[in-house]
């Protein structure tokens, strides 16, 4: 039994300690936001914020993190801040087939968080672990950018 | 009922890792990957004890459960250190992921292990029968095998404070992020009043353990760079040439031996060598 904080609220999993995060969410709390594309950390597609890291869920042990506080796209699309990604995102399609997505928001957030006025090497940096074989990733560093400059205050 | 273990202080998690056979987690990076259904984790990712980092008048003293992201922002950890962990994998596994955890997964391609080898840093290992301090390259045996005990946890990592401001680090990877190592190599390189007084390297990703030969380097000690250059500089590299003998893995160990040679001929002449 593990005890932690799921977007916004407490929660109890009855899953072993050793199940993935990712799992938990998907299979025990349905929160299918969070993609499950290679379970070895090389996607980011199960990326969710952890304690106001960005972490790959499928790394991370369920029992590692009681007492935690956990956001997962589910939680974070009732921000502000995730309205100005969002339509950042889209002025520049910035989104195709959408997988990467939710993780790619997440890393978007927590490069902003951390550096309101990243520059562009900081965020290709910042979204280094998220994988999309969509876009070619220049309309989703850009739509940060975007996001950075009329969201300004927002972070 | 698998059990896992939440101990609250390293007395404790000490306790437990002397009578439970429990995988100590830290970062869990590593471990996550393999997902074994049956591990029962000692889970140290919360005790403070061991995510420290400190000085005493010899070392900067890491702690295990430090992650990469840590040491990236910590102001006392060292310059050639940040070099290497700022390279490993990508910011959610560098927010997860731990020294301790790097060195005691035992592989020749852990990137900050690297930096501890060509640092000559030592390990303190504790348990609840007490504490050894070991340099680090008595704690690999080969691959993925290391001098741990049963009971004992990797509790801190001792760098050595002076002598690492002239360094080299290079890592070869296929790309810029999440890249496993094909070749690194890290270099101090001490010089003192125009005379090299220290060069310490280390060459990882290539072989079963980190190649650290401090009777090869020692060749350069006592010299002035003029005389390094001129009369020690080739016999330097042609006995690397015969000590390292890379072992193929998923790229050729010619490849391997090449970039060795040209990293730490590199190494030598960004230093006037």
């Amino acid at each position: 039994m593990v005890k932690f904080r799921l977007n916004g609220q407490e929660v109890v999993s009855q899953a072993q300690a050793n199940q993935r995060l990712l799992d938990v969410l998907r299979q025990e709390f349905r929160i299918t936001g969070v993609k499950c594309g290679c379970k070895e950390g090389e996607c980011g597609a199960c990326s969710v914020i952890l304690d106001g890291q960005l972490v790959n869920s499928c790394l991370v042990a369920l029992g590692s993190i009681e007492g935690s506080t956990v956001t997962t796209i589910e939680g974070y699309r009732e921000t502000e801040r995730f309205a100005a990604l969002d339509k950042a995102y889209a002025s520049v399609s910035a989104v195709q087939c959408g997988f990467c997505i939710p993780g790619m928001i997440l890393a978007s957030e927590c490069i902003l968080a951390k550096n309101p006025n990243p520059t562009e090497a900081e965020i290709r940096a910042g979204i280094s672990g998220n994988l999309c074989r969509c876009t070619g990733y220049n309309a989703i560093v850009q739509a940060i950018s975007i996001a950075a400059e009329e969201g300004k205050g927002l972070w | 009922m698998v059990k896992s273990y939440h101990p609250v202080s390293l007395q404790e998690a000490l306790a437990i890792r002397a009578r439970e056979a429990v995988t100590p987690y830290a970062g869990g990076t590593d471990l996550m990957i393999k997902g074994d259904e049956k591990a029962g984790y000692l889970f140290l990712n919360n005790l403070s004890e061991l995510k420290k980092i400190t000085e005493d008048g010899e070392y900067i003293r890491i702690g295990a459960a430090c992650t990469f992201t840590a040491i990236q922002e910590s102001e006392l950890a060292p310059a050639i250190l940040k070099a290497a962990v700022s390279q490993i994998a990508a910011p959610a596994i560098r927010n997860l992921g731990t020294v301790g955890g790097n060195i005691c997964n035992g592989s020749p391609k852990a990137d900050s292990a690297l930096v501890f080898w060509a640092t000559d840093s030592k390990l303190r290992l504790v348990s609840s029968r007490g504490e050894r301090v070991i340099p680090i390259s008595e704690f690999y045996l080969g691959r993925n095998k290391t001098s741990l005990q049963a009971d004992e946890l990797l509790a801190e990592i001792l760098m050595p404070k002076i002598g690492l401001n002239n360094y080299y680090y290079k890592k070869v990877g296929a790309r810029n992020a999440l890249a496993i190592s094909r070749v690194s190599f890290a270099g101090i390189l001490e010089i003192e009043g125009g005379r090299i007084v220290n060069c310490q390297t280390a060459f990882g990703a290539i072989s079963e353990v980190v190649i650290r030969r401090p009777d090869l380097d020692a060749m350069l000690s006592g010299k002035t760079i003029e005389e390094a250059k001129k009369a020690v500089k080739e016999e330097y590299l042609r006995a690397y040439d015969q000590a390292i003998l890379p072992i193929r893995g998923r790229i050729s160990a010619e490849y391997r031996k090449v970039v060795c040679m040209n990293l730490l001929r590199d190494f030598l002449e960004s230093n006037g060598i």
